[in-house]
């Protein structure tokens, strides 16, 4: 089952709102996933190689500067990549996925300090008080041990109860993490060239304001989607006709141009409908759909 | 009637902008594939331009164009280009030290009565462990990590405990004490973080924490104490336990701080006064965990190599002078306030008296 996408409103420094899918559950523990394997590759490196030249040596001071290392790149890693990558770690780049400021200001390095020092206790400790209880509760009573069963719980099961997939980082950190959207411009139909093949030239479909005065935006949309299926060859040339003797009835369209040319009619409709509609947009005037005044 | 222009507007409006939103495409789809650093310095100085010409076009189509996929693509574009625009900041020249001694030491001061607290939690512990270890010393298992004390306990010799400050009598190579200092680093770093994080949870764990520790140095002191050897411990003690009780209680005040903003937000929704308080305070445990770094230093090094009292409590009182410094003087505006010009005698009584008018 595919998650459904949460829209996040972001408002920028320049005050237009900005809308971001929401990163889905998934996704964010498949790029945490991969940070992981990463980051136990890099500290497993350099603690085997610290060790290793600590045991040749015979220094212990160098295996410690290992240990310290190795602590410095498990808290460092996701601080570093988000401060340099502009808020990715390459398991988020990999999945296309950023953290972004939730107030909409660039995304500050304290945020992202904030966000990260708290995985610690989000992840760690749940996972210490399943596998090893008796060491994280020791040998406290039972109202001790049940609320804070009852808060790991709810910390760990945060990214699963809130909307915006916020895990307790992200809260404390004021941070979102978002998809970054794929933007694609469509060729527009009615920029094109109203001659086509079927018509002589100079009989131009025209339609009088009263005709055009029927339909809202809804209906342009509805329009707008099936000219782009018509493009990409979805449409039968039946189904055409219906929805162009249709909409010739309902606005008053004579002739038998719908039902011969419904294609042509169709188009050149769109193209004029849309011009209305912004035309009476400048002065204000909004017509959501034909229900609207 | 016929209806007048056949074209709508908005085909215009595209053809005009339709090359500045494929420009800033291209340097978006750069800017988020391989980073900033891939922009070279004219297309770096194209991007927020394109980026407002952008977000103009999205306001202007949003109210007046009726293509539903031209607005949907304006949306994605200028959402991408945001982030490739405040992603995050580039650091400037001197970010590091104005990180050090300017942001860190002003946040701290910034939580003053969380630092009040804090301090105030691991001295009662210490007091606590103190005063109950004075009835019956048996406490001090209860208090004290065996593992952490090292054979420190009451049914040591005094002679084991004072070579212990000393470093003699220990059958460790002196590599190996290295070794544990990093060790006790690494450990202590992880406390202090673990502390911060807690204060999630409404501060409880963070308030515990600090006293838990407490009750461990009111232990120690107790147990010194009963051996007459308080003077020598403090000496131990303190070259590395300023930076480092320091730095617990900065980690326990940050925590607090967290706790402190869950339970009264104010004005503001819970989730906004988290958010704000635990920015403000990250940057307080990062700093914390660089003087858990410095107190391991004096450790593995200093304390190893100087065994004398006097030096002991020199290096204390210069680790306290920069330790206080930096936190309570660095990073003061350094804007000098101009002497105000001595007024007459009638203006001054006058001027006095009208802001004790405001004052009251």
């Amino acid at each position: 089952m595919r998650e459904k996408d949460q829209a996040i409103e972001i408002i920028g420094p320049e005050g237009v709102p900005l809308h971001f899918p929401a990163a889905t559950l998934s996704e964010r523990v498949m790029a945490f996933g991969v940070d992981m394997a990463l980051l136990f590759l890099g500290v497993a490196c350099v603690l085997i190689l610290f060790v290793m030249a600590g045991a040749g040596s015979g220094s212990a001071s160098i295996m410690g500067i290992g240990i310290v290392l190795a602590f410095l790149i498990q808290h460092g890693y996701f601080i570093v990549f988000e401060t340099h990558w502009q808020g990715a770690t390459p398991g988020k780049r990999l999945l296309r996925l950023k953290v972004v400021s939730r107030d909409g200001a660039g995304l500050q390095t304290d945020a992202v300090i904030a966000r990260n020092l708290m995985r610690d206790v989000e992840l760690f400790v749940p996972a210490a008080a399943v596998s090893a209880p008796e060491q994280l509760y020791g040998d406290a009573p039972w109202w001790m041990i049940a609320p804070t069963a009852i808060w790991l719980l709810v910390m760990l099961l945060m990214p699963v109860l809130s909307r915006e997939r916020t895990r307790v980082g992200d809260l404390v950190g004021g941070t979102l993490v978002v998809r970054i959207p794929k933007a694609e411009l469509q060729s527009d139909e009615a920029a094109r060239s109203s001659l086509m093949p079927g018509l002589p030239q100079g009989d131009a479909i025209t339609f009088t304001t009263q005709q055009l005065g029927h339909y809202g935006e809804r209906e342009l949309e509805t329009l707008a989607d099936l000219i782009r299926k018509i493009d990409q060859g979805k449409v039968t040339p039946y189904d055409l006709q219906i929805v162009a003797t249709t909409i010739a009835q309902k606005i008053g369209f004579g002739g038998d141009l719908p039902n011969r040319l419904p294609e042509r009619f169709l188009r050149s409709f769109y193209k004029q409908q849309r011009a209305h509609l912004e035309r009476r947009l400048l002065f204000g005037q909004r017509k959501s759909s034909k229900y609207d005044g | 009637m016929k209806a007048p222009a056949q074209t709508p507007r908005s085909v215009a409006f595209r053809k005009e902008r339709e090359g500045q939103w494929y420009e800033l495409d291209r340097l978006v789809e750069k800017a988020l594939k391989s980073g900033l650093k891939a922009l070279d310095a004219s297309e770096l100085h194209r991007l927020p331009v394109l980026y407002r010409a952008t977000l103009s076009s999205l306001s202007v189509a949003r109210r007046t164009a009726m293509d539903r996929a031209l607005v949907e693509y304006l949306e994605a574009l200028a959402s991408r280009a945001y982030l490739a625009v405040y992603g995050s900041r580039r650091s400037t020249r001197g970010a590091l030290r104005r990180a050090l001694f300017e942001t860190f030491p002003r946040r701290v001061r910034a939580l003053g009565l969380e630092l009040a607290l804090s301090t105030g939690f691991l001295t009662l512990g210490a007091v606590v462990a103190w005063a109950l270890m004075s009835i019956e010393p048996g406490w001090y298992d209860a208090f004290v990590d065996p593992a952490l004390a090292g054979g420190r306990d009451p049914y040591a010799s005094t002679e084991m405990l004072r070579g212990a400050l000393y470093g003699e009598g220990q059958d460790v190579h002196g590599d190996e004490l290295g070794f544990f200092a990093q060790f006790l680093f690494v450990h202590n770093a992880r406390i202090g973080l673990m502390c911060f994080a807690l204060g999630f949870a409404a501060g409880i764990p963070s308030a515990l924490l600090l006293f838990s520790n407490g009750l461990m140095l009111g232990a120690f002191l107790h147990l010194y104490h009963s051996r007459g050897l308080l003077f020598e411990l403090v000496g131990w003690l303190l070259p590395h336990g300023i930076p480092e009780i320091g730095a617990v209680i900065l980690c326990g005040a940050a925590g607090l701080h967290l706790g402190r903003a869950m339970l009264t937000p104010g004005r503001r929704t819970i989730r906004d006064a988290l958010a704000d308080a635990g920015r403000r305070s990250a940057m307080v445990v990062a700093g914390a965990v660089l003087l858990f770094g410095i107190a391991g230093l004096v450790e593995g090094i200093f304390r190893q190599a100087v065994t004398d009292d006097g030096t002991r409590y020199l290096m204390a009182a210069f680790n306290g002078l920069w330790f206080f410094g930096w936190l309570f003087v660095a990073g003061r505006s350094r804007v000098t306030r101009p002497k105000r010009p001595r007024p007459a005698a009638t203006a001054a009584t006058a001027a006095t008296s009208s802001s004790s008018e405001e004052a009251a």
